[in-house]
């Protein structure tokens, strides 16, 4: 244990102590090769436990009796249907489900892990979750969200580090051909400055400031109205600008304007100062001097009707450094979110309240996690592999104590066993897709043209009808699971739905109604695996042959229609377990 | 350029300046006591009429585009301002409204005016908001609407029906904002009942039945030995469609009989009134109908001629109607749009936009009846007395279904004011 800690310490000794060298290193690197292909470079780090196995050790010693409360590991398919959704949110086909169930090799999960990690569907999958995150599935404005899309996708494809990405992002203002589509993030919110300085604090810093608009937060000593203006003041200036000849429209930027505020509290007990201002911080980190210009130099583009300005100076230029540099805060309320996208629980928990009342169900393995992620120069895949190898990650959702009243005892901030992640709308849609056989009816028909993309493409209207139905209201961050009859209805009666489940040629049903009448066995597996990524029990066996039973022609495909559906609908289905 | 935002703009979206120990919410008082009562083992009329008797109900009335005030509920005859139409009385004793309404007029004794609005607000979606939401809109903070708002504190949490439907009148998932999807519109467009509330044509009865239960079995033998927090919330939706499916006959529009259609007119309005009568009838919480085309420009006074006609006599019969089944005293009426018509009349005979000195009519549950509150100059150009804004028209909805309008709502924690704390209930107008 001390030493575990003293390799951690002698780590950071080393990453932190020559953080100019590093810096400068780095920036060198980047003038140098500016169209490098962007992929991370691993730092050659001295030998350490690998975090997986600091993560289940940290887990561990938390709770008192883990042990004792801790479900077992997943087997076999529960930890293949797991792994397949969380990483290229998607179940397994059934014959990837009987080759890993085969498989006798005892590193086979971390080979998969490493499968899927490398596969276009993780390019595709974890970019959609990224777009979640940033967007939370705003409406169009200004940009094409297909390009946007395209952009996040390609990132995760090569492996982008996340820092960078997000410097890409809040350094964009739609007017480089090349970097349009990452100006979504502000042109999509109008480059409106509550608006952002809510959602950059909220998403990269962990902390829901919209209370410190008007005055200190009420409710969290530690959030401030400085916080909440240091942030606004990278945006104060910013404007959207439509340039009518080009027909583009970006986000310009003006030389002056200041926020000013004072406490509202302070005005009604007529206690204030008057306003305030700040120059541009991040938290408490140091507030960003600004050169000073002559007056009437303040401009290399000066402000003139039709004309989009450029100043001199630009605040919002500093503010993609000054949330992704050497600031731990976004190191850790990142490493906490891509936690929480495989575990279904942040270790700060809600994600957007890390604050010192909210303190974290671990906080030694978040620091941990916040270390390694920045020594590791933010490397997505890096990461999630070496969450998706830990125990914590692998084990099961069942637990026996769950059958008890004692199961109280079992909080989900203690990770003693798998959470139910509700299947997010796209991870829905494909998983019916592939459950039912439509998705392979698909593969089967694209024959040479088959790849992730032209799959997709064909079955994009399913991934839409479910996102419009499950994907929440437009503009506001995902709540708690909620289930709406509407979805139920569409799920039970619509016709998209329910035209999916009889026998086609190549689906399921298509599969299940050729195995001999006398093999109910044969077809009780076959319909297990192809549904639930599993092998029925006995007691399922017996059942689907109690109910096929004397069944031919007609009433045998009906039945077989209504069993897939009934597993389709089941809870185990609905999450990710 | 005018620099942006640099002063400070701050509309209390926490509402905590004016309170900083929490109240508890809950979640509409009127909702926890009807999930009390309890109404299993009722007929559906029974329970229909306990519903009624317990259940306060909201209806919007929204006319797009902004109607002219002048026109209706504060007219000016005989000024440079009141246009060709003279002022007529009505059923309340001294209160006059434009001669364009004349069946209205009649059931001005169930509706209140509210004469002094000022919402400093001329843009057709920025009007909408304010007097949807209460407040000015304010960039990164989304109230909830009206509709929303509405179904979520007085909707009975177990009810299959949904708690706000919009008919002929829109309407967008963003409006339930952190309250969420639950308390969305349900939009009827083109007047059809919602999709998938029948059966597949391929399905039966009984195998529909067998397939639930298999699905239910299969749950269960999955559950058993898991947290079930998410598992019973999602079951419980299946039973919630299944309620839905058998209570799609409030969507069943094709019974109204010829007389009805006759009293209501055969235009969109007319059918979409007579179908918010039937939606209130069964108990749904908040219904929302539309009018639209009072964005009169030009040419006001034909256009309002025309617009009116339609709307004047649908609007009276639906009060008529609700008042002559005992409806009226548990159901809220509104009747209001974006903003008003400008006194002065342009070039091309019309009016334009006006958030400065209008008005809107109110009745029903918990409405004084004749009251009439504010008033306009001569010639309509301010308000010189009781001058209110979306703020004091909120607290005066949720006062008037009986709800506390200085409560807060607590998204993710945070106190949310329900109705904007710098402003009050026009208490004149409540009975």
């Amino acid at each position: 244990m001390f030493r575990a800690n003293m390799r951690v310490y002698v780590l950071l000794l080393i990453v932190f102590s020559h953080p100019l060298i590093s810096a400068s290193v780095e920036a060198a690197d980047r003038s140098q090769f500016p169209e490098a292909p962007l992929i991370a470079n691993k730092p050659i780090l001295p030998a350490e436990p690998p975090l997986h196995e600091s993560i289940d050790r940290l887990i561990q010693n938390r709770t008192a009796d883990y042990a004792k409360l801790a479900s077992p590991l997943s087997n076999d398919a529960e930890f293949l249907r797991r792994i397949y959704l969380d990483l290229t949110g998607r179940i397994p086909t059934i014959e990837q489900t009987r080759t890993f169930l085969k498989d006798q090799r005892t590193n086979k999960r971390a080979i998969l892990i490493d499968q899927l990690l490398n596969s276009p569907e993780y390019a595709r999958f974890v970019a959609q979750r990224l777009d979640v995150m940033l967007m939370q599935r705003m409406n169009k404005k200004y940009i094409d969200p297909a390009k946007w899309e395209e952009y996040l996708r390609t990132s995760v494809a090569e492996n982008k580090p996340l820092d960078q990405l997000v410097r890409e992002i809040l350094s964009a203002d739609g007017t480089e051909k090349e970097h349009q589509a990452a100006a979504r993030f502000y042109l999509a919110r109008d480059g409106e400055v509550n608006e952002l300085t809510r959602d950059i604090s909220r998403i990269f810093l962990g902390a829901d400031l919209t209370c410190a608009q008007c005055h200190d937060h009420p409710e969290v000593a530690d959030w401030k109205q400085d916080h909440y203006y240091g942030i606004s003041a990278f945006l104060i200036r910013s404007f959207v600008f439509t340039d009518k000849q080009k027909k583009q429209t970006v986000l310009a930027e003006k030389a002056e304007g200041e926020v000013k505020y004072e406490s509202v509290f302070e005005v009604r007990d007529k206690t204030s100062k008057g306003p305030a201002t700040t120059l541009p911080a991040v938290f408490d980190n140091k507030k960003i001097p600004e050169p000073v210009f002559k007056k009437g130099e303040e401009y290399k583009v000066k402000p003139a009707k039709g004309v989009r300005p450029i100043p001199q100076y630009s605040r919002r230029a500093q503010l993609g450094d000054a949330i992704t540099t050497d600031n731990r805060r976004f190191a850790r309320t990142m490493a906490n979110r891509l936690w929480d996208m495989l575990l279904g629980r942040g270790i700060v928990h809600p994600l957007d309240a890390d604050h010192s009342d909210n303190p974290p169900s671990h906080p030694e393995l978040l620091d941990v996690l916040t270390e390694q992620l920045m020594a590791h120069e933010y490397d997505l895949k890096w990461y999630l592999r070496e969450i998706a190898l830990s125990e914590t990650y692998q084990r099961s959702s069942a637990n026996e104590l769950f059958q008890e009243q004692t199961a109280k005892e079992l909080s989900d901030a203690q990770f003693t066993h798998a959470l139910l992640k509700p299947l997010n709308p796209e991870q829905y849609a494909w998983a019916v897709m592939e459950a039912t056989g439509l998705a392979e009816v698909h593969r089967n028909s694209l024959k040479q043209k088959l790849n992730e993309a032209t799959l997709r493409k064909n079955l994009l209207g399913y991934e839409r009808q479910f996102v419009s139905l499950f994907g929440g209201v437009p503009g506001e961050p995902v709540k708690e699971f909620e289930a709406m009859a509407d979805q139920i209805l569409y799920l039970s009666n619509d016709q998209r739905i329910q035209v999916i489940l009889p026998a086609r040629a190549g689906n399921l049903a298509d599969r299940l109604l050729k195995i001999p009448v006398d093999q109910t066995p044969q077809l009780a597996e076959e319909l297990y695996l192809s549904v639930l990524t599993r092998p029925p029990l006995q007691t399922e066996t017996e059942e689907v042959t109690a109910l096929l039973a004397e069944k031919k022609g007609q009433d045998r495909a009906v039945m077989v229609t209504d069993l897939i559906w009934a597993l389709l609908m089941s809870s185990e289905f609905r999450f990710n377990h | 350029m005018q620099g942006k935002g640099v002063t400070m703009r701050c509309n209390y979206a926490c509402g905590s300046h004016e309170s900083l120990t929490r109240r508890s919410f809950m979640g509409g008082t009127a909702a926890g006591a009807l999930s009390m009562l309890g109404f299993g083992g009722m007929t559906q009329v029974q329970a229909a009429k306990k519903l009624a008797a317990q259940q306060k109900q909201v209806v919007v009335f929204w006319l797009s585009g902004g109607v002219s005030q002048l026109e209706t509920w504060d007219p000016k005859p005989g000024t440079e301002t009141g246009g060709p139409f003279q002022a007529i009385s009505t059923s309340a004793p001294g209160v006059q409204i434009s001669e364009l309404l004349p069946y209205t007029a009649q059931q001005m004794h169930h509706l209140a005016l509210v004469r002094g609005i000022n919402t400093r607000e001329n843009n057709h979606g920025k009007g909408a908001y304010i007097m949807q939401t209460g407040r000015k809109e304010q960039p990164g903070f989304a109230y909830p609407y009206l509709g929303s708002s509405f179904s979520s504190h007085l909707s009975p949490p177990d009810s299959p029906l949904p708690g706000y439907i919009s008919v002929g009148a829109g309407g967008s998932s963003k409006e339930a904002t952190f309250l969420g999807p639950r308390h969305a519109p349900l939009v009827l467009s083109g007047g059809k009942a919602p999709a998938n509330l029948e059966m597949h044509a391929s399905m039966t009865t009984e195998r529909d039945k067998l397939r639930r239960s298999l699905r239910s079995k299969v749950s269960q033998r999955f559950e058993q030995k898991r947290k079930t927090a998410h598992t019973e919330v999602y079951n419980e939706s299946f039973d919630q469609a299944a309620a839905l499916m058998s209570r799609r006959d409030i969507f069943d529009f094709s019974h109204f009989s010829d007389k009805d259609v006759e009293r209501y007119g055969k235009h969109d309005f007319g059918q979409h009134c007579l179908m918010a009568r039937q939606l209130i009838e069964k108990g749904v919480t908040f219904v929302k109908v539309g009018h639209t085309n009072y964005d009169t420009h030009s040419e006001n006074f034909n256009f309002h001629i025309e617009q009116l006609g339609e709307f004047d006599r649908p609007f009276a019969m639906f009060i008529s109607d609700l008042y002559d089944r005992g409806l009226l005293e548990h159901t809220l009426i509104i009747c209001m749009c974006e903003f008003g018509r400008t006194p002065k009349i342009n070039s091309r005979v019309g009016r334009d936009h006006w958030g400065t000195a209008w008005s809107i009519a109110v009745g029903g549950a918990g409405i004084k009846g004749g009251a009439v509150s504010g008033k306009t100059n001569e010639t309509g150009t301010q308000v010189i007395d009781r001058e209110v804004n979306g703020g004091h028209l909120f607290h005066t909805y949720y006062q008037a279904v009986g709800l506390d309008s200085t409560e807060e709502f607590y998204p993710n924690g945070q106190p949310i004011a329900k109705a904007d704390p710098k402003t009050e209930a026009i208490k004149e107008i409540l009975a």
